[in-house]
């Protein structure tokens, strides 16, 4: 009875621990949950996760968001080999059920799921889960884990930076953007707008889906460090700029095994000509896929 | 009465359990390096005065102590005259950033630029100030408005005397469009200038090359492949040693190689690395030219700390770590004088 009561009270004690997760996962619809904790051996299996990144500043009403960043993501544990595959956000693509757009549309039109769909129809891939950040939710990622590292190619230089998340600010005013090359620490606001600016440079989406990508090896060598007594305050800190189908376990297996990957382990693919090229449909600019060179590449590490 | 005592001294018994278990899990947490302002923290005596850049302030490190010279405002990438006396430096405060002289002590002395503009895009950036090496000329990153394409920033290297009073900048470098631009000037003894510049490949793919320029506007030649993606050159005080950073286009790796420069044939000897296998930036050398500081992280993700090692050892030397705990600007290379007289 006694021991009873210290177990009880010792439940009561980690779960309020682990409150701000479950609150969480309630707020975002995850799968997360508390009896997933268990020490059971994690799964080998290799798996694919669709990341989605959305412009979710006051500009745009909470239902009728795009995607500004969609990443694949495949995660071999058993050979610690990782693929990121960017897809270009104006990627001219039928989306099922509602006829041809771009890609970046299919968040808007169907969330998540409509996302996962359309990916899955055209690049012929299995997604098992998805991870969706706002703006604010990759702000405060980055400022949670202590800020990350990136080696900066060239300098990033842009004189007409969004200035919509300033608190009572305009949401179409804008301001200067300079990041100076070479390696460097940055914190979330700084991480952002390395990953979101895209006005000068040559490459224009292709550099930011670049960007992207690096970013996401910073917070992969910052999460390394990190173990599930870490998930509480990070879940508390993302109040629905967070969305995800996985399941804590997964998380954990995920967090667990980030430092077994590194720089060699890490397959890194941007859609670059000549697998796209840029076109027009009904006026406005699109990026047009060269599927016959696109899924054999796609196929070769998506298999 | 004295069942309830037990009672009740369990049930607190079994709410502090909970609470400590509460507290445990949170000792669980890994969490993120705690940083400290530099003048909390002390190191080993290097000869001389380096200065480092944290939070918007420089710092003055000598005999194993920082000192603060100037407020946390935006302060970064300081430089110093050749006699040691004083320092050039950038203040970046939102859309603009301007040069200011500032004594060895961070008084402010003069502003050198006014770049600023009340429309956003007006604005200009100073950047990477160097002092030529008489002393007389400021070299330093700009960027100069393309008016047909106004969304192309790239910077360009000017100079122009030190004489705050003068208006007459001269542009050196043309940089390839929007690349960002040419960045990281290096004033050479004989009127030359060294920096870094960068090009996209017709695979979309950045490069960085070290470059040397002779006259301002002339092309230049490149001293560094594109494949090796070499940036932030540094040169011993003699001008017989270039130190840089090479990333091979890794994106979280690099290396820093010192190599002989020869000016006479535009040309490097054969590089040698000295460091490896983390991030690594912005190098410098000592006064004597034996030794290099760089800045990098000493755990993976962790904040920049000053490192030196020795620039002529065969051997592959052993990095010393002169900082902890903190959050050096990586963009600022570290700057290491003789002590003052």
């Amino acid at each position: 009875m006694i021991a009873t009561g210290f177990i009880l009270a010792g439940l009561l004690g980690l779960g309020a621990y682990f409150l701000p997760v479950v609150q969480a996962a309630k707020s975002s619809g995850t799968a997360f949950a508390i009896p997933t904790l268990d020490p059971k051996q994690a799964s080998v299996a290799p798996f694919t996760v669709l990341l989605l990144g959305s412009d979710d500043d006051s500009k745009f009403p909470p239902d009728r968001l795009n995607t500004q960043s969609m990443i694949l993501v495949r995660v071999d544990p058993g050979s610690r080999q990782a693929t990121m595959l960017s897809i270009p956000r104006d990627l001219w693509v039928p989306i099922p059920n509602q006829g041809y757009g771009k890609i970046s549309w299919a968040y808007q039109l169907g969330g998540a799921p409509g996302a996962v769909a359309a990916v899955e129809s055209n690049f012929k891939v299995h997604i098992d889960d998805y991870v969706w950040i706002g703006l604010n939710g990759l702000v405060k990622l980055v400022d949670k884990l202590g800020g990350v590292n990136v080696v900066v190619t060239n300098p990033v230089m842009d004189d007409f930076y969004p200035s919509d998340l300033a608190a009572g600010g305009d949401p179409y005013g804008y301001y200067r953007v300079a990041v100076l090359p070479g390696a460097v620490h940055l914190d979330g606001v700084h991480a952002l707008q390395y990953v979101r600016s895209r006005h000068g440079d040559l490459r224009g989406d292709f550099a930011r889906s670049e960007r992207q990508q690096q970013v996401l090896l910073g917070i992969k060598a910052e999460t390394s460090r990190l173990n599930v007594a870490d998930l509480p305050a990070l879940a508390g800190a993302f109040n629905g700029e967070v969305k995800t189908s996985m399941g804590l376990g997964r998380i954990r297996q995920l967090m667990g095994m980030a430092g077994d990957f590194d720089g060699p382990g890490i397959n890194r693919i941007v859609l670059v000509p000549p697998y796209t090229s840029e076109g027009y449909v009904g006026g406005q600019s699109v990026v047009l896929p060269d599927w016959s060179t696109i899924r054999p590449l796609v196929h070769q590490s998506f298999p | 009465m004295r069942r309830a005592l037990v009672s009740g001294l369990l049930v607190i018994a079994m709410l502090a359990f909970g609470i400590g278990v509460y507290q445990v899990a949170g000792h669980f947490k890994a969490g993120h390096p705690h940083v400290q302002r530099p003048t909390q923290t002390g190191g080993p005596v290097l000869p001389g005065t380096v200065y480092v850049v944290q939070g918007g302030a420089i710092y003055g490190y000598q005999k194993g102590r920082f000192s603060q010279l100037t407020s946390e405002s935006g302060w970064m990438q300081p430089a110093s005259d050749p006699s040691g006396g004083r320092l050039v430096a950038v203040r970046k405060q939102g859309d603009v950033s301007d040069l200011y002289l500032l004594a060895r002590n961070g008084v402010i002395s003069a502003q050198v630029t006014h770049n600023s503009s009340s429309t956003a895009e007006l604005n200009h950036w100073a950047f990477y100030p160097r002092f030529s090496a008489d002393g007389s000329q400021l070299f330093y990153d700009y960027d100069p408005k393309d008016w047909y394409n106004p969304y192309r920033v790239d910077l360009s290297i000017f100079a122009s005397p030190v004489d705050p009073a003068s208006t007459k900048a001269v542009q050196w470098t043309r940089p390839n469009q929007y690349t960002g631009g040419d960045v990281s000037p290096v004033p050479l003894r004989g009127g030359g200038l060294i920096y870094t510049k960068f090009s996209i490949d017709d695979k979309s793919k950045v490069h960085s090359q070290i470059w040397l320029q002779q006259r301002p506007g002339s092309v230049g030649a490149a001293l560094t492949d594109p494949e090796a993606d070499c940036i932030q050159p540094t040169l011993s005080a003699d001008e017989h040693l270039l130190a840089m950073v090479c990333s091979s286009g890794q994106p979280l790796g690099g290396q820093i190689s010192v190599t002989a420069f020869y000016p006479a044939t535009a040309s490097l000897g054969q590089p040698a690395v000295v460091a490896r296998g983390q991030l690594l930036a912005s190098p410098a050398f000592s006064p004597d030219g034996r030794t290099v500081a760089y800045l990098a992280p000493a755990t993976p993700g962790g904040g920049f700390q000053l490192w030196t090692i020795p620039a002529l050892e065969s051997t592959a030397p052993a990095p010393k770590q002169i900082t902890t705990n903190l959050d050096l600007d990586a963009t600022s290379a570290p700057v290491w004088v003789e002590p003052a007289l």
